[in-house]
């Protein structure tokens, strides 16, 4: 949907995503590195353009693209979506980063802030494929003990893949978020004094 | 400090942070549990244990255990 959701952070922020990104979020999406457990995305721009004029129409779906502070360069993608407004519940992922960057860790907290704070979500889920280890391992480095396998969960180029779902609810995120904080500003650290240096 | 000396530095902080038997073949694509978020913890922790810091640039590069040692010695070079 369209939203004017932005949060800033310490290396990173996430902002709406737009038109004028189609280009970069196919470009991620086609990456061979980063697209083996990601559904299939047409290699057409027009086709992006088309998915994110349906995505504008979505309600409670919030997709941001993921930009460093000093250089304004995108280094990825995450989004938040299916939101349940009874349950007060939602889904977070079309989580891509390139290769080589350190958003990571500072994307899931600012994404993680927005579910909770700016979203008023009581809980928030992400379903990765069973196979993609180090993802799946991400979410267990976290700290998130809540999860589960569901089986045969995903069809990804014709193939039945197993996903093991995370969940959080805001209650420990209070508890979690001080590690990622952490993290976070330790990269900020190296970062401003490579600056200086 | 010698090559063998640093790797095993290194592989003393990799079997602490990753919980698994660390050897000089150990790299982020042969353990999924060296994930984004360990990677991070992995690289302050050898920069504490040697007394070193590795430039930003190079953190993502420094994925195996390998590499790692090469990275310690570059530092080290004249």
């Amino acid at each position: 949907m369209r939203h004017e959701i932005e949060l800033v952070g310490i290396s990173y922020r996430i902002r709406p995503v737009g038109d004028t990104d189609a280009s970069f979020i196919l470009d991620l999406r086609s990456n061979p590195i980063l697209n083996k457990f990601i559904h299939h995305t047409s290699s057409s721009i027009n086709d992006q353009l088309e998915w994110l004029k349906a995505y504008y129409q979505r309600q409670g779906d919030y997709y941001f693209v993921i930009e460093e502070l000093h250089s304004g360069n995108p280094e990825g993608v995450i989004s938040v979506y299916d939101i349940d407004d009874k349950l007060q519940c939602g889904e977070w992922g079309r989580w891509i980063v390139k290769p080589g960057s350190l958003a990571s860790i500072e994307s899931a907290w600012l994404m993680y802030e927005c579910a909770f704070k700016n979203l008023g979500l009581r809980e928030i889920f992400c379903r990765t494929v069973a196979k993609n280890g180090s993802v799946v391992s991400f979410h267990d480095s976290c700290g998130i003990k809540n999860k589960r396998i569901l089986k045969d969960f995903f069809t990804i180029n014709g193939q039945k893949l197993d996903a093991v779902e995370h969940r959080l609810d805001s209650e420990d995120w209070s508890i979690l978020s001080n590690r990622l904080m952490t993290l976070a500003r330790m990269i900020d650290s190296k970062r401003t004094r490579n600056l200086v240096d | 400090m010698n090559e063998k000396e640093i790797e095993n530095k290194i592989l003393k902080v990799l079997t602490l942070v990753l919980k698994i038997e660390a050897d000089g073949k150990t790299s982020r694509q042969s353990h999924f549990e060296w994930d984004s978020l360990k990677h991070i913890e992995i690289i302050f922790a050898i920069e504490d244990e040697l007394q070193i810091q590795f430039p930003e640039d190079q953190l993502s590069g420094l994925d195996s255990v390998q590499k790692l040692v090469q990275g310690v010695i570059a530092l080290h070079a004249p």
